[in-house]
């Protein structure tokens, strides 16, 4: 007997009906079974939003550095070999010998990083100093939102002149206009010229609390622990858009290895790292990060999925008498089969939906309260949904399959 | 040449229990004609069981040939057997075997859904067979709010709503009282009028004198087949 579409949709509305009775019928044992798929779906989704997140935040924070560029750390980098270099070099005069040689650089930062402590009037805050010279402005991709950024002259008469962050002005000075007003480093005495653009926060590590000040007063004025008068924490270099950041890397390495009379296989004082870099690393570690925290909360699923297998199976022998009797009415095997499987899957579906709702909520709560992107998206909900539905037909599949292979004259005979 | 409705052949039937093997049929032929109302009698292990599961396509046969309504079981698949059965026969059980907490109409109309009966075609005629068994009041109830009779009622619709060419009832009346069990053999006798053939197996000679021919099987073979002649009417 050929079934149409229209009657193969009236058989599965039936078995949904079926299902629902028996699931009324023993509400309290089906809402138990329902929990196991409702905590595994809610792992796995959030432990996808999570890592998604993760990723979201990482791109930021890699956002945030400016998209083409290429950072300088005086820290020994190279595999094997010997090394005489115990400590990393990096000098101001690198700095200006790979703006003029090499090609494509459109701006380089030259950095001091210092901690300092505030104080403005009563209120003190503690930060970040960074030294830092016109051009950090255009290769970190910021800028002054009010007043002005450091400026060429400020950095050749190391003039005591600070551009605060929007968190440091905040603490200094609440929500009045803090350009020209005074402050402390240490006792000496700074004038604010301008407050950078926010730039927000990523891995719960505030960009804003941060202020920025001439790299020759930084020098003069904090500690630095370097080894030279000339020495660099950190070197921003900023390309040109479309330049080859690969070949550029290889060039500056050519060129400070020169510089540094590094013989070949030596380990070399610093270490280069461009943003294309950072951002294959950090994929893959957040690649990695969210294959483990989903392959931890699968597990949930998993235990979920044999609470669904288990129950089935007691439902089934419950039912076996029910069971011949549809048989001997005419139901076929695929009939009774599919009854089983539908009513598996409604149990899962409904525990995957409510799983997903807490999910969602439980991720809400994550970027609301905790500043975290992470993010349910539309794709990962109908996955939720769609894989809660697989674990039913999954785990429901063996019991099913057994209920269908019973033997019609057994089934009724049973009890 | 009008073929019959069912006809056996030394039919044989065995079952492997552990070591030993158990004949539950041992050369059985006998043939039933359309409109016959036959009582299959016999003790517990006569066979009688065996029987009637295989003219109930529930059960095929070791040896032998049975023909149910010119189909050969024995080498059918289980699904042309689900085919076969939904078609041909109608099954009421003595425990009635209905749905709990399904109404008399869903009940009812279950063989239909096996038939692909579309659902307002199986609500009609779920409809109409209860109301021609008196439960026309008794749509909407669920088989815990009604009587042995009235429940057995059900089952008879639901038995007869795929207009079955076989009416096979197994103990009936072993649930119900005896003024029940008459009222529930005037409508095997009605429908038997009616022209639908009844294969009525049963332990009690009075409830076989319902019928108009008796087989008495012991030791798995039929050891009398006659016509019965004190045959009861009900009232």
């Amino acid at each position: 007997m050929k079934r149409t579409l229209l009657g193969r949709l009236d058989a599965w509305a039936i078995n949904v009906g079926i299902a629902l009775t028996a699931l009324r019928t023993n509400l309290m044992r089906s809402i138990l079974t329902t929990l196991g798929v409702m905590i595994g779906v809610f792992a796995v989704t959030l432990a996808v939003a999570v890592g998604s997140g993760a990723k979201v935040s990482v791109m930021e924070s890699i956002d945030a550095l400016g998209s083409n560029m290429a950072i300088v750390f005086p820290q020994p980098d190279g595999e094997g070999g010997r090394s005489s270099f115990d400590r990393g070099r990096l000098t101001l005069r690198d700095a200006r010998a790979i703006e003029r040689s090499i090609a494509g650089v459109s701006a380089t930062g030259p950095q001091l990083r210092s901690s300092v402590q505030l104080v403005a009037a009563s209120r003190r805050a503690s930060t970040t100093a960074i030294g830092a010279t016109s051009g950090y402005a255009s290769v970190a991709g910021i800028g002054a939102e009010v007043g002005r950024f450091i400026g060429e002259a400020d950095v050749r008469s190391g003039a005591r002149v600070a551009v605060l962050g929007p968190t440091v002005a905040r603490k200094l000075f609440g929500s009045f206009d803090p350009v020209g007003e005074a402050f402390r480093i240490d006792r000496v005495p700074f004038t604010v010229v301008g407050v950078l653009e926010p730039k927000g926060s990523s891995f719960g590590n505030d960009n804003d609390n941060v202020i920025i000040v001439p790299i020759t007063t930084a020098r003069a004025r904090f500690s630095n622990a370097l080894p030279g008068p000339d020495d660099l924490h950190l070197l921003y270099v900023g390309f040109e858009d479309g330049t080859d950041l690969e070949r550029a890397k290889r060039e500056m390495t050519r060129l400070l290895r020169s510089r540094y009379s590094v013989a070949p296989r030596e380990v070399q004082p610093f270490t280069i790292r461009t943003t294309a870099e950072f951002i294959e690393e950090s994929s893959q570690v957040t690649a990695i990060f969210q294959s483990v925290l989903v392959a931890i909360a699968s597990i949930s699923l998993l235990v979920g999925g044999i609470g669904i297998m288990n129950i089935m199976l007691v439902s089934v022998t419950e039912r076996t008498r029910e069971i011949g009797l549809r048989m001997a009415l005419g139901a076929k095997r695929r009939d009774i089969r599919n009854q089983f499987l539908v009513e598996a899957a409604i149990l899962c579906v409904i525990g995957g939906a409510i799983g997903l709702l807490l999910a969602i909520a439980a991720a809400t709560a994550f970027s609301v309260y905790a500043d975290f992107p992470a993010e349910v998206g539309a794709g990962v909900g109908a996955g939720a949904i769609l894989f809660s539905a697989v674990t039913g037909i999954l785990f429901g599949g063996y019991p099913a399959l057994r209920a269908s292979r019973l033997s019609p004259i057994d089934a009724l005979r049973s009890e | 040449m009008i073929r019959p409705l069912v006809e056996a052949r030394d039919l044989a039937k065995s079952y492997r229990v552990g070591e030993e093997t158990v004949h539950a049929l041992r050369g059985v032929s006998v043939t039933l004609e359309t409109g016959e109302f036959v009582a299959i009698m016999g003790a517990s292990g006569s066979g009688k069981s065996t029987f009637m599961n295989m003219v109930g396509c529930l059960d095929v046969p070791s040896a032998g040939a049975l023909l149910v309504d010119g189909v050969e079981t024995g080498a059918m698949s289980s699904d042309s057997l689900a085919e076969l059965r939904n078609r041909t026969i109608g099954f009421v059980f003595q425990q009635f075997n209905l749905l709990a907490r399904t109404s008399a109409l869903d009940n009812v109309a279950v063989p239909l859904i096996y038939a692909g009966v579309a659902p307002a075609e199986r609500r009609e005629r779920a409809r109409a067979k209860l109301e021609a068994m008196g439960l026309g009041d008794r749509l909407d109830h669920s088989p815990a709010k009604l009587s042995g009779g009235q429940q057995q009622r059900v089952a008879i619709a639901r038995a007869l709503v795929t207009e079955p060419k076989i009416l096979l009832a197994d103990e009936p009346t072993g649930a119900l009282d005896s003024a029940t069990s008459d009222e529930i053999m005037r409508i095997f006798q009605q429908r038997n009028d009616e022209g639908i053939t009844i294969v009525l197996v049963t332990h009690e000679a009075d409830i076989a004198r319902y019928a108009r021919r008796r087989i008495l099987f012991r030791d798995g073979r039929i050891i009398t087949d006659e016509p019965v002649t004190d045959r009861m009417v009900a009232a």
